[in-house]
């Protein structure tokens, strides 16, 4: 109702004008006590949220005018009601989802402002965060690298794709098309509920037994590695890469399938050949998603890792644990405040955009695949 | 379960039992009948289960060489099932049972040892939906003989000078020239065939299928999803073939099968095969009451 | 295509072969299995096998499987075998070995022959180059069984020879002294035994199966069958080490018996009546405490269920009230598409973003300065679980036949009537599904607790969220408060983090912090597998019931 796809030729003043009108014959044609109650409610919802942001106690009052009003609406005019009900938790849906973006980089703001350097003369907000190394919050001039928990984040999430995109696509292979029916419903829960053990739970085995154990292999100086925080992270991405991409495969029609098989082929020639290729948008999609997941998990580094951030060397030097990104910000939350405590936001900031990058785009080609198959039957 | 033939309903049940004796006779009459070509494939005592669902009862015929075999019957009368045991595809479907025996020029086709993927060479198959791969025209023909090693146009033997692409492209045009599309998709062969029309699809099927050479080509109600003028692009395709290839077709279109078959087949309720002749004889004068019935439409 | 197979359909009989390739296989299998006990010290590295030095012992092993790799190439080359090789192994396998010999002759050519980064790759380029060529020039037949062959025998040799004895070690030059690392043989050995035996499985595997497209379907279904096997494995592993090491500190001193239990009392208009527990539970009904024998988590799990219900009290109704607006209300345009991408796209949000939205956003605004608490991280989790709540229902209601809408339409019934009494119920099984397994991962969640909730490491069970106690009724706005609701508390999750923090529990009566770690490690998985093993085994038993198809 809000919103309409149509392109109209007249321009949006013509679109605004006859979307009023549209909205004032609905009104004329509302009996007036449903149209008083919807204002009030939706006045009262409105005042709710302003009142919440300015930390007014009045806030209580205006959920209780909503509710009366949507208790009224209920009673009198329950088709109204409901539609308008739907419609504000959308609304609330939409608003909150949106709140979340403002307000991580509203938090980030002042340290971006006060770290700005000079590209070409043109000032970029933030851009000492990117050109020093030291992460030093405690001394005289305090400095605020990103980088460190940048090179952590990179090399983490490389290893657990190693892991997880292969492993996993392979997983789903074999779920969706090579196992036997008691065999596979045996392994696709399994794999399920490796997703549902909790991240502590991997990052508590992973302090008490990995850690220890990968510093006595390898004489390390200290405990905490990026190798097997990401072998763990890996691990923990696996159960995204199987289902996302079971479903992918598994939507390739039986017919092709069939189709490759009935012209002599191998099961294993049919699936490189007909499932795979076909499916690969959805399979590449899995493969991203999990990558998201690898970036954004926290608790198994946080635990996992030393929590002091700096570079390790060379590079590529998996054998050294320090900071990422997430971990950064779970351990030193607390402890933190001013220009330091605005860091870790843009650390959260950092995560949030590559995330979100990560996910429209597997969607974008989770859905050139339906396209690609013509999925309009 | 896709595209298997359900299994029988028990709607159709009675009909086996009550007409079972007349059975018994026609069987023995058709069994003597001696068809004109060699036999390309011998069934001898086939049965089917689905779990328990019988599916087909103790199916035995001699299909001949170079000649169209229409296999008629109701729906879930066995017919397609028949038809996916020639080349064994029923053995992608876990709760199958087969027993007896299918044999293709004298060699037994269920024992062990039996090497699926020169069994599907030669059994070639074309199904009741098109079902083209979301590939370029050229590679939905070479897509058969590529996967067998027989053409080799990737990027290592093009490097290494083991390119076929002369033999690919000559194969590319033979198989489109038999399956009659040739002239339809000549300039766009590099084109996704999924933007095919649904007949063209079907006839690039059978392209593929061609392409690898078979000596039978077994169809599953190759028409059944088309509008009848390409229909009738099918129907004389069929009659060419079966110069040069056997031919067993599934349709439940009888006057399609009277068009086009050689000898016909009649599956009725049960999965049981109650009547196999020449096509004429089949349609003007059966043996069994219960074919002249379904034949003439009074009921299937 | 060999000739002998043209005409007929059933392969020569090949049993002999067959036995000795699957030998092979098997062989590599063991192999495989050793690699892997000696990882985890099992069978030690510095140690003997089978009256031999372990590492002798395996090197043996090694060139014999690598030789006889080879020999079944060079045998099928000849044509002793009846086999169907390709023209050539293929790109993949060919891109994989010189992968593999890249890094071998890289490790080599700047360690071993000592020529630094730039000669250890060129000489790295250069073995993998022949690599390559070896796989993907020849037939498939010698392609894919030498270069693989050749790994194993080089590695052997390795071990047979003495160059990594049990006691070799090497730290490379370029890693700085505070970032140093020291490879070993007992941690190489293994990895290099482990990683042979896939090779040559492999190749032994498409010997079995002749070559050609048989023989690389039996090559592959080994390694994808191994895959999940070991998926599996980890998956029981983990669960089961959780248990046993967690078992002896849950159920320290649980005693069944009548009045055994602590005492609760339930007060209702007036009345008050006590029940006692038959059960005594100290670890999942103490908190932390230095009076009492064992220190529990009770205030964890109450912090655990009251997160639970908030967040499910807050996402459900307005997730499923957004999904029926955007599914049944709002036309199917841009705005339904962009919301279910932005939705999409919060359900992979990391969950620390969440926390550090309701550190910034929630912690300042519930209490006159600012204070991490229960409502806060009720919210967070709840505002967590939204997204997936939207995604599920709205797939659920999608997935309701349009039939089902036109035939309740044509009857007459309004629109809000068929969405109640036909769209909701339908899609329920699939919204309650959803709501299961997002709790499940919410129950478990950590990182947005410790920025907008946790509190205090250990917490006495007289300090446990009394929520129901705490409603306060006054006549100055805000009209009802709840301090229990604007005060930190703790979780399960948050207690387990709380233990790798602080290392030690004596001030709270906690002797072995470890193990009581892993007591609520497994209480933890408890709680949480259980949400998920209920919803799955819901959705099992929906969709055994009701498929729209």
């Amino acid at each position: 109702m809000a919103t309409t796809n149509e392109r109209d030729p007249d321009g949006w003043q013509a679109r605004l004008a006859s979307r009023f009108a549209r909205m004032g014959a609905v009104v004329q044609d509302t009996e007036n006590d449903a149209v008083a109650a919807g204002v009030v409610g939706a006045v009262s919802l409105a005042g709710a949220f302003a009142g919440f942001l300015v930390t007014s106690p009045y806030t209580s009052v205006c959920i209780v005018g909503f509710l009366l009003s949507v208790g009224y609406g209920w009673v009198r005019h329950q088709e109204l009601a409901a539609k308008g009900v739907t419609m504000a938790m959308t609304v609330s849906t939409v608003v909150i989802l949106s709140l979340i973006t403002v307000f991580i980089f509203y938090e980030a703001w002042p340290i971006l402002q006060d770290r700005s350097g000079q590209v070409l003369g043109v000032t970029v907000p933030g851009l000492e965060l990117f050109t020093t190394t030291a992460w030093t919050p405690a001394e005289g001039t305090p400095r605020y690298s990103m980088l460190p928990m940048i090179q952590g984040t990179v090399l983490v999430t490389i290893i657990a794709t190693a892991v997880a995109g292969p492993l996993g696509v392979a997983a789903a292979l074999f779920i969706s098309e090579i196992a036997p029916a008691p065999v596979r419903e045996v392994v696709k829960p399994g794999v399920e509920i490796l997703a549902g053990i909790p991240s502590i739970v991997y990052g508590f085995i992973g302090f008490t037994v990995l850690s220890p154990w990968a510093s006595d292999q390898f004489d390390l100086v200290g405990q905490g590695t990026y190798l097997f925080v990401g072998i763990v992270v890996g691990l923990m991405a696996l159960p995204t890469v199987v289902s996302v991409a079971e479903d992918a495969i598994n939507s390739v029609p039986e017919s092709m399938k069939s189709g490759s098989l009935a012209l002599g082929t191998t099961d294993w020639q049919a699936m490189t050949t007909i499932t795979l290729p076909t499916a690969f948008s959805g399979v590449s999609a899995a493969v991203l998603l999990g990558v998201g997941r690898a970036i954004g998990e926290t608790m198994a580094a946080t635990v996992m890792l030393r929590n002091t951030p700096r570079v390790a060397e060379p590079l590529y030097n998996v054998f050294y644990g320090f900071e990422t990104l997430t971990s950064l910000i779970a351990a030193n939350y607390g402890s933190s405040s001013g220009l330091q405590k605005d860091a870790l936001f843009v650390a959260g900031c950092i995560l949030f955009v590559s995330v979100l990058t990560l996910s429209i785009g597997s969607q974008l080609i989770e859905e050139r695949m339906d396209h690609d198959l013509g999925r309009a039957e | 379960m896709s595209e298997t033939e359900p299994v029988t309903n028990g709607t159709e049940r009675p009909a086996e039992t009550t007409a079972g004796e007349t059975d018994e006779r026609t069987r023995e009459a058709w069994r003597e009948y001696e068809f004109a070509g060699e036999t390309k494939l011998a069934v001898e005592d086939l049965d089917v289960y689905y779990g328990d669902d019988h599916a087909l009862k103790r199916v035995s015929m001699d299909i001949p060489e170079e000649s169209v075999t229409a296999l008629v019957g109701p729906s879930g009368c066995g017919k397609s099932t028949f038809l996916r045991c020639l080349n064994r595809m029923n053995d992608r479907i876990g709760t199958a049972r087969i027993d007896g025996s299918v044999e293709l020029d004298g060699q037994e086709v269920y024992q062990d040892g039996v090497d699926l993927v020169e069994l599907r060479k030669q059994v070639g198959m074309v199904f009741q939906a098109p079902n083209p791969f979301p590939k370029s025209i050229r590679d939905n023909i070479t897509y058969g003989p590529r996967q067998h090693g027989d053409i080799d146009t990737g990027l290592l033997a093009r490097l290494t000078g083991r390119d076929d692409s002369e033999a690919a492209d000559r194969l590319v045009e033979r198989a489109l020239r038999q399956a009659a599309l040739w002239d339809e998709v000549e300039d766009r062969l590099d084109d996704n065939a999924m933007g095919l029309s649904g007949g063209q699809q079907q006839r690039l099927c059978l392209a593929r299928c061609l392409a690898v050479d078979p000596e039978v080509i077994l169809m599953d109600e190759p028409a059944s999803a088309l509008d009848p003028i390409a229909t009738a692009k099918i129907e004389d395709l069929v009659e060419e073939l079966a110069e040069e290839y056997t031919v067993v077709v599934v349709t439940h279109n009888m006057q399609q099968a009277a068009r086009i078959s050689d000898q016909t087949a009649v599956f009725l309720t049960g999965g049981e095969l109650v009547e196999y002749d020449d096509t004429g004889k089949i349609f003007e004068d059966p043996e069994s009451q219960r074919v002249e019935d379904y034949v003439s439409g009074k009921f299937g | 295509m060999a000739g002998a197979a043209e005409s007929t359909v059933v392969r020569e009989d090949t049993s002999t072969y067959e036995a000795v390739a699957g030998l092979t296989v098997g062989l590599a299998a063991i192999l495989f299995f050793l690699g892997l006990a000696a990882t985890v010290d099992i069978v030690s590295v510095t140690g003997t096998l089978a009256g031999l030095g372990t590492l002798t012992a395996l090197g043996l092993l090694l060139v014999v499987m690598g030789l006889a790799v080879v020999a079944f190439g060079l045998a099928s080359y000849r044509g002793i075998f009846p086999t169907d090789p390709r023209a050539s192994a293929g790109l993949v396998a060919a891109t994989l070995f010189s992968g593999l010999w890249f890094l071998v002759g890289a490790l080599v050519g700047s360690e071993t022959l000592g020529l630094g980064f730039g000669g250890g790759l060129a000489v790295g380029l250069l073995v993998g180059a022949v690599g390559f060529a070896a796989t993907a020039l020849p037939r498939e037949d010698i392609g894919s069984t030498l270069p693989a062959g050749a790994l194993a025998v080089l590695f052997g040799l390795v071990f047979l020879l003495g160059v990594v004895g049990p006691e070799w070690s090497w730290s490379p030059a370029s890693f700085p002294d505070s970032q140093s690392v020291t490879f070993f043989a007992r941690t190489i050995a293994p990895f290099a035994v482990i990683l042979s035996a896939l090779v040559v499985g492999w190749a032994a595997a498409k010997a079995y199966g002749g070559f050609g497209a048989r023989g690389r379907h039996l090559g592959a279904y080994l390694l994808v069958y191994l895959n999940a096997i070991a998926i599996i494995a980890v998956l029981v592993a983990l669960v089961a080490f959780v248990v046993v090491k967690g078992f002896a500190p849950v159920t320290e001193s649980v005693t069944v018996g009548l009045g055994v239990g602590p005492a609760t009392t339930i007060a209702l208009f007036g009345f008050s009546y006590e029940v006692v527990w038959p059960v005594n539970w100290p670890f999942l009904m103490n908190g932390a405490s230095l009076f009492t024998d064992v220190t529990g988590v009770f205030p964890a799990i109450v912090g655990t269920a009251w997160l639970v219900v908030g967040a499910v009290l807050l996402a459900v109704p307005l997730g499923v009230g957004a999904a029926i607006f955007l599914t049944e209300y709002a036309e199917q345009g841009r705005f339904t598409r962009v919301v279910e991408v932005a939705t999409n796209a919060l359900w992979s949000t990391p969950s620390i973003v969440f926390g550090l939205f309701g550190a910034a956003f929630l912690v300042p605004r519930f209490t006159p300065q600012p204070q991490k608490s229960l409502l806060a991280g009720m919210i967070t989790l709840g505002f967590m679980l939204l997204p997936l709540v939207v995604i599920t229902s709205r797939e659920a209601m999608i997935a309701v036949p349009d039939e089902y809408r036109d035939a309740s339409a044509a009857l007459g019934v309004s629109k809000w009537q068929t969405i109640r009494s036909v769209v909701v119920p339908a899609a329920m099984p699939g919204v309650v599904t959803g709501v299961i397994l997002g709790v499940g991962r919410i129950a478990g969640e950590t990182a947005p607790l410790l920025l907008t909730m946790g509190g205090g490491s250990f917490v006495g069970a007289g300090q446990r969220a009394k929520v129901l106690d705490s409603f306060q009724l006054s006549l100055s706005p805000p009209f009802v408060t709840n301090p229990e609701l604007t005060q930190a508390t703790t979780a399960l999750p948050y207690q387990l983090y709380q233990v790798v923090l602080t290392g030690t529990g004596e001030t709270a009566g906690v002797t072995d912090i470890t193990a009581f770690g892993w007591g609520t490690a497994l209480v933890l998985l408890a709680v949480v597998l259980l949400f998920y093993a209920v919803g799955i085994a819901t959705r099992q038993y929906f969709r055994s019931k009701l498929t729209y198809e």
